[in-house]
């Protein structure tokens, strides 16, 4: 074997002298022996290979320009299962980080804001999650409880992040983005995974899965993970947010000529300590309560997808998905059963169709646990009918494409039909850029959490000592929030190393949820005791519009180091509609988006054996939040023994001991900790 | 540097031990950027060696040929994304009792030249050249509108790995059998 430095080296000689010298003796030997394991990709082996494994072995880097990305009328970023692995990212909230434009602010261990283009809360209420197709949205308070979406991060294929609206095809609730995560087929995880590891704020976590199948059309897997973290740092000690949680789940993919058949499922039980005000008509009235919430659910899908010929399929989705939150204030059970049927058509005149129906409905069952936090009536039956129909047309073969399409939905909440309405352009005037244009009506539909929701404020104790209460009545009268989208983007490719994207946009809103004061002062007698109260309503008060750009650059100098960029520009400028009473709600949600996001990220592969990963971020303040900006940074180092044994080590926050993200709890800001981790992964 | 003072050098640091490594990875990584092969054209290496597997699963009418012990050609059209890659994968294969050759050309073939047809891009082009091609060629080309446009195997990427989808009615009315073990690896099969 000789000992060369690679034809590419940077460590060379002439180029860096002597401390090249010193890089080319030392590094050398690893990476002379690191050739030697990779045999299994050299010519002499692959042609050794069957169609089958050759089928197996990854070729691109997954980071690689997503070519069908290029091409998308969206402002569609896709973070890959690499890409994450390499982040050292342990749960969704924290992968979200790596797509531009997404503003991911912890709150504490167990509790996210997120949000795309404004309007970022613990609930995410503008923007539709999807996990391989299930909803995990809920008409709750409508959002998503973060808390209760993790899966095997090795599981995942890729997330797709779209930001801006996506209402069209996926339905109400993407107002200012769809966060689409999908996960492996299960021909792709066969063979045993083991990872466990632990830090000081992830304190220990393991995973193991299992895959097989009978080598032709049938494959599945089985896994079995869990974790407990926090908590993480509170200026008075009140260490509340703890997080435990197990799970295991499966899936199983039938191939034949035409169809495809995917059942999956999961089954989780976690602990998530919480600090929650509780209030009651009796005394102590108003009560910050620090618990741990029993947070517990699971879900089955089954996918049947044929292809009927080329470019024309259909499908069909059925899921039953049930969450029960025991929180120290409140507790619901709810069982969502859905399906969804789409179908796919190229028609004359380079058409291409699409369309679908979908129904979804939700028992669920509310229960009081403190009287200041009531759904009346507390056993409901949501539900959500949805069509759709979507036409893309090619102006000009390869170059020019119209999409026109509309969402037609119906909701228990209101007795109208809504439509989303779309339209956007894309036009690639060579193969290296793509330039498009898209005008989106989207919308937001009420919730539980409008409609049936009563929640209770104490504000203070008369002279007399009558108790004064504010009460946000349900309103059922609470209208869609929407949503006029206009976006411009560009991507480019230049040369072979370099890529860039760019997006433009400008949103108008009205009917916003604002919080109204609904009357003057009086004394209510029930419930018991007598209370003075002020009435007040969640309505559709605040309008106003977002514009912002986004910049997303990405550069490969060498075939093994790739350097990401993004800047997001965000400005919000909400308001009262003329006749609104709001309290003031618009200057906190202004507030709590930054208006300035930057991300740098650099990953190299030092050898076939050592990677190293490092990124920093800066975020503008949130004045909604009482957060100041900051800026940090996270490192991982991964080394592969051999083809089965990988240690990590991954440090995330490093830049100060702790700093605040959001409010959102009660007390003082959370500072999110510098924290570090050590990881073992054995495959085979 | 020449041989002698290389290995004077290594002695001299060879005591230096493990952390002298640790640094330079260090040194390297503030200053420079050590690479390894590039693993770029994995891509095209995988394939290359699906292009050998393919002459293994296709029988071609004895017609196909130019004389009787005519080795399989794969021609590659335009632009060569293969390398030398190709060359090292099918050296010394024998499929059937024939050699394998490697040919590239610039012109669409003559007629029994080519056994295997690898068209790259630009597609437009790709659409206007399949028609007017002889029969007993199997042509090979990259992503799903390659079979619309009449091409009988066309390389896919998903989930990041090489996957291929047959255009079975092409290729049987070019006179070429697939094998079913071939359809039966294939992402789809257009009938």
């Amino acid at each position: 074997m000789s000992i060369e430095c690679p034809r590419e080296s940077r460590c060379s000689l002439r180029v860096r002298g002597w401390l090249g010298v010193l890089c080319l003796f030392v590094m050398c030997v690893p990476l002379a022996k690191a050739q030697s394991d990779a045999n299994a990709t050299t010519p002499a082996a692959l042609k050794n290979l069957s169609l089958e494994e050759l089928s197996q072995i990854e070729v691109t880097t997954p980071s690689k320009t997503p070519v069908a990305a290029f091409r998308t009328p969206d402002a569609i970023y896709v973070i890959t299962g690499e890409d994450i692995r390499r982040s050292g990212a342990t749960n969704i909230p924290e992968a979200l980080r790596l797509a531009p434009g997404v503003e991911v602010a912890r709150i504490d261990a167990n509790n996210w804001s997120i949000g795309i283009r404004g309007f970022g809360s613990n609930l995410t209420r503008s923007v539709l999650v999807l996990i391989d197709g299930r909803s995990v949205y809920t008409q709750l308070f409508a959002g998503t409880n973060w808390d209760v979406q993790n899966t095997l991060m090795d599981d995942i294929d890729r997330i797709e992040v779209i930001r801006g609206p996506g209402g069209t095809i996926w339905g109400p609730n993407a107002v200012d983005g769809v966060i689409n995560i999908i996960t492996k087929d299960s021909k792709d995880t066969q063979g045993m995974l083991v990872s466990a590891g632990g830090g000081n704020e992830e304190q220990g976590f393991a995973n193991l899965r299992y895959g097989g199948g009978n080598g032709k059309d049938f494959s599945y897997r089985i896994y079995g993970m869990g974790f407990t973290s926090g908590p993480e740092y509170h200026p008075d000690a009140r260490n509340f947010d703890d997080w435990r949680n197990v799970q295991g789940g499966f899936r199983m993919d039938w191939k034949r000529q035409r169809d495809t058949f995917t059942l999956q499922g999961d089954l989780y039980d976690e602990e998530a300590g919480k600090s929650v005000g509780a209030t009651s008509y009796t005394p102590p009235y108003s009560q910050t309560i620090d618990s741990n919430a029993l947070l517990s659910g699971g879900n089955v899908m089954g996918r049947w997808k044929r292809i009927l010929s080329d470019g024309d399929d259909i499908q069909i989705q059925a899921y039953y998905d049930r969450t029960h939150r025991e929180a120290a204030n409140f507790a619901e059970i709810r069982n969502t059963f859905d399906i969804d049927f789409l179908q796919r058509l190229r028609l004359p005149a380079r058409q291409e169709v699409s369309w679908g129906l979908g129904a979804r409905v939700d028992p669920v069952n509310d229960q009081v646990v403190v009287t200041g936090l009531q759904f009346i009536p507390n056993q409901r039956t949501d539900y959500l009918l949805t069509a759709f129909v979507q036409d893309e047309i090619g102006l000009v073969e390869g170059r020019l494409a119209l999409t026109l399409g509309t969402k037609l939905l119906r909701t228990n909440f209101s007795n109208d039909i809504d439509l989303e309405p779309s339209a956007r352009l894309l036009w690639t005037p060579d193969d290296k850029q793509t330039i498009w244009a898209a005008f989106t009506h989207a919308l937001r539909t009420p919730s539980d959490g409008e409609d049936n929701f009563n929640l209770l404020g104490f504000v203070s104790a008369t002279a007399n000592g009558t108790p004064f209460f504010a009460r946000f009545d349900a309103n059922p009268n609470f209208a869609p929030e929407q949503m006029n989208g206009y976006e411009l983007g560009y991507r480019r490719l230049l040369g072979k190393k370099l890529y860039v994207d760019l997006t433009g946009y400008y949103n108008h809103y009205h009917d916003l949820f604002s919080e109204d004061f609904a009357g003057s002062i009086f004394l209510e007698t029930t419930p018991a005791p007598a209370h003075l109260l002020l009435p007040a309503q969640f309505r559709n008060g605040l309008l106003g519009y977002t514009k912002g750009v986004e910049i997303a650059p990405e550069w490969r100098p060498t075939a093994n180091w790739r350097l990401r960029g993004s800047y997001s520009y965000l400005h919000m400028n909400l308001g009262k509609a003329p006749n609104s009473g709001d309290v003031g709600t618009a200057p906190i949600v202004v507030g709590s988006s930054p208006q300035h996001e930057v991300t740098v990220s650099s990953a190299v592969d030092l050898s076939k054996k050592l990677q190293l990963d490092l990124t920093f971020r800066y975020v503008s303040a949130l004045p909604g939040q009482l957060v100041p900006a900051y800026s940090t940074g996270d490192a991982r180092i991964g080394w592969k023994f051999n083809r089965q044994v990988e240690l990590s080590v991954a440090g995330q926050n490093l830049l100060q001991p702790s700093h605040p993200e959001y409010g959102g709890d009660p007390g003082p800001l959370v500072g999110i900790r510098r924290s570090v981790y050590a990881k073992l992964t054995w495959t085979r | 540097m020449d041989p002698v003072s290389r290995s004077a050098f290594d002695r001299r640091h060879q005591g230096a031990g493990r952390w002298l490594r640790v640094l330079a990875a260090m040194l390297c990584l503030v200053f420079a950027i050590p690479s390894r092969a590039a693993d770029e054209s994995l891509e095209y290496q995988v394939k290359s060696a699906f292009l050998l597997n393919f002459t293994k699963f296709i029988e071609w009418p004895s017609a196909a040929f130019e004389v009787p012990d005519s080795p399989i050609a794969i021609c590659i059209l335009g632009e060569d994304p293969f390398g030398a890659t190709l060359d090292q994968i099918v050296a010394g294969e024998v499929v059937d009792n024939r050699k394998i050759a490697v040919v590239r050309i610039k012109r669409p073939p003559a007629p029994k030249a080519c056994q295997v047809l690898f068209l790259g891009r630009p597609e437009k082009e790709v659409a206007g050249l399949l028609p007017s091609l002889e029969t007993g060629v199997l042509t090979v080309g990259e992503g799903e509108s390659f079979l619309r446009d009449g091409g009988m195997i066309a390389f896919i990427i998903e989930n990041r790995r090489v996957r291929f989808s047959a255009n079975q009615m092409a290729a049987e009315s070019a006179g070429l059998k697939i094998s079913a073990r071939l359809l039966n690896v294939a992402r789809s099969v257009k009938k």
